[in-house]
């Protein structure tokens, strides 16, 4: 029985061959592009975040040099994000947790939100690497987004990376907003509790 | 009508006890009989696994366990890295960009494989140089761009840039959430 299980995931994964969309690369991008995929399937990484990034780069017009480059620097991130977030993490974690390294935090703190969130965890990575992004040092970055991340709903993380957004914009330092949003969000916590997301939404 | 017991086997033992003479020709017999059966087949073994494996028989069987069998087969088959871990929700995002002068404005990222064609957007009547596009999304992070007339890329305003942009032109973060 487990050599007719093995033999049908084989024959499962044989089947879906090269990923069709990766013809819009070159001829010198595809086949590498093509076998870091492969590889990235082997050992479980999510592969839809690789191809995205490849086709970005057709579409931007890049060389085959800087696809391949993106796209073998995303499928590493990717393995350190699942070291640091563990084998359970979903791809949008795992995809959100590679930004999150590359932006500078360290792997502890995803290691950390791991443990102390019990929901995804693709929103608050997301608000840590886009509030790096902003300009606020990781470890303010970091210390605020741990100090929410155990009650706070996605929506209210996002609420408060617009605050500090928006108080940067008004020319408050960067790490002293992240503090006085993330004390305000924590005090917000459960007012919002009841409140739904507005639908459309925007980024 | 029966024997004694004592008599009974002083009979078999003194039976036991005569010399037996055999025949001197008996094992040119016997090796002639063996030599008249017929060789066996080259592939002998794999005649025989071949033989084990369709021969009929019978396999007793619990329910359970033939359950359990097939629920690993279902898992196996419908497994794969990619699929997400929990249901997504969809949830419709507005995109908004102003490009005065603009002919065609797509908007292009993660959610559509990067392809200008698939999600033109549309321009606001009351203000020709306002461009807007609603899509449906799924939690997670999104990179995205606006495409000005097939040419020119822009990063939108109102959303937070993209740090890892390796390919020179601006990209956006959208990220959505599930709660």
């Amino acid at each position: 029985m487990t050599l007719l299980l093995a033999a049908t995931l084989a024959a499962l994964q044989a089947a879906q061959g090269p990923d069709p969309r990766l013809e819009r690369l070159d001829s010198i991008s595809r086949p590498i592009v093509t076998a870091l995929v492969d590889s990235a399937r082997a050992v479980a990484l999510p592969t839809e975040p690789l191809v995205q990034r490849a086709l970005e780069g057709a579409t931007k017009r890049a060389t085959a040099d800087r696809i391949v480059a993106a796209v073998r620097r995303l499928a590493v991130d990717l393995g350190h994000a699942r070291d640091a977030l563990g084998a359970t993490a979903s791809p949008t974690e795992l995809t959100a947790a590679a930004a999150a390294l590359r932006a500078g935090a360290p792997p502890a703190t995803l290691t950390e939100l791991r443990r102390i969130r019990r929901e995804p965890l693709t929103v608050p990575l997301a608000v840590l690497t886009d509030l790096v992004a902003s300009g606020v040092p990781v470890d303010s970055a970091a210390a605020a987004v741990l100090s929410l991340a155990a009650k706070a709903r996605d929506a209210d993380l996002v609420e408060f990376r617009r605050a500090v957004e928006r108080d940067i914009a008004l020319g408050a330092p960067p790490a002293s907003a992240t503090a006085a949003a993330a004390a305000f969000a924590a005090a917000a916590v459960q007012v919002n509790a009841g409140a739904k997301q507005q639908r459309p939404g925007r980024p | 009508m029966f024997e004694p017991d004592e008599e009974l086997i002083g009979r078999v033992v003194r039976q036991l006890r005569r010399p037996v003479t055999v025949d001197a020709g008996l094992d040119a017999r016997v090796m002639e009989q063996v030599r008249r059966l017929p060789p066996r087949r080259a592939g002998g073994a794999a005649h025989a696994t071949w033989g084990w494996l369709t021969r009929p028989r019978t396999v007793p069987f619990l329910p359970l366990g033939a359950l359990a069998v097939a629920a690993v087969f279902v898992a196996v088959v419908l497994w794969r890295p990619d699929r997400p871990s929990r249901p997504a929700s969809m949830s419709e995002f507005g995109f908004v960009v102003v490009a005065p002068r603009a002919t065609t404005v797509s908007l292009v990222g993660d959610f559509n494989d990067w392809d200008a064609a698939r999600t033109p957007m549309q321009r606001v009547r009351k203000d020709e140089s306002v461009w807007t596009a609603v899509i449906p999304l799924t939690p997670g992070r999104y990179r995205y761009a606006f495409l000005v007339d097939g040419v020119r890329w822009l990063a939108d305003p109102a959303a937070p840039a993209a740090r890892d942009d390796e390919y020179g032109a601006p990209s956006s973060v959208v990220t959505v959430g599930g709660s």
